[in-house]
């Protein structure tokens, strides 16, 4: 009877503070959510050409894809050449030092990927890199 | 006497810190699992020619051309190279021409990977700038 009350007693009174806790847990909450990059993901992968001087782009968050047969795809769907200026000035206005990288593919036209850099510059943002991957691996 | 009863009594109870806890957590499991840490991989260049901008050198003494044919075939200052040439060819006549940039100039059909290559060569040869061009066959 004793030693029943004593470890109900002990258990209620004491438990675990959990204040300790949730400060850790709320800066680590924070940590994400300011280090969280809302990358506008093309929404297809492509065969990238590798290159040694590939440099990661700071704030290369919008990217376009072009396909071998000439499909362009952007913000996870597949747009018109015509589309990628308002879709470009849409973003820009949300997010203004975000830049663009153009992520063709080995086979994809040079003059598409021409005409696409042309429709970023005009939709108004001025910093546009060509994707490509690094021959080290990531 | 009886404020200080009253004291105690607010401390025992409190507020009940864990179903926050349990809110904050998946909050934070959340965005764990968003995070994207991987930066993309990129090549800068300007652009030159196309009508909308004008030539991303900005300077007017000239530039180092490099022309990507449609047949893969790449030409440095005329001259027929191979894609590994490229960047001893660039650096020859960066030496000779500090200043210049270089415009590589890629027909309309020419493929992209090729031309990313290029781009590289002439990076890896010292030239950081590079604008990129089409002609009309």
């Amino acid at each position: 009877m004793r030693s029943h009350r004593h470890a109900s007693q002990t258990s209620a009174e004491t438990g675990i503070d959990l204040a300790p806790m949730l400060d850790f847990v709320l800066n680590l909450l924070i940590f994400f959510i300011i280090t969280t990059s809302f990358v506008r993901e093309a929404g297809i992968t492509v065969n990238r050409a590798e290159a040694e001087t590939a440099v990661q782009a700071e704030d290369g968050n919008i990217l376009i894809a072009l396909r071998p047969n000439g499909e362009i795809w952007m913000d996870r769907r597949q747009v018109d050449l015509r589309e990628v200026r308002p879709l470009v000035e849409r973003l820009h206005i949300e997010r203004p030092e975000d830049t663009v990288i153009v992520i063709a593919d080995k086979s994809a036209k040079s003059g598409l990927l021409a005409q696409v850099m042309d429709e970023v510059k005009l939709g108004g943002i001025d910093e546009v890199a060509v994707g490509a991957g690094s021959t080290t691996g990531r | 006497m009886r404020l200080r009863r009253h004291f105690d009594h607010e401390e025992s109870t409190g507020i009940d810190l864990a179903p926050m806890l349990d809110f904050v957590l998946n909050l934070l499991i959340f965005f764990i699992i968003t995070a994207v840490f991987t930066k993309e991989l990129g090549l800068p260049v300007g652009r030159h020619g196309g009508g909308a901008t004008g030539p991303a050198t900005g300077k007017e003494t000239g530039s180092i051309s490099v022309v990507v044919k449609q047949s893969g075939e790449i030409l440095v200052d005329n001259r027929a190279v191979d894609v590994r040439a490229v960047r001893a060819n660039v650096e020859r006549l960066h030496a000779q021409k500090p200043e210049w940039g270089v415009m590589v100039t890629a027909e309309q059909d020419a493929e992209s990977g090729v031309l990313v290559q290029v781009i590289d060569q002439v990076r890896q040869g010292g030239v950081e700038n590079v604008s990129f061009g089409t002609s009309s066959q």
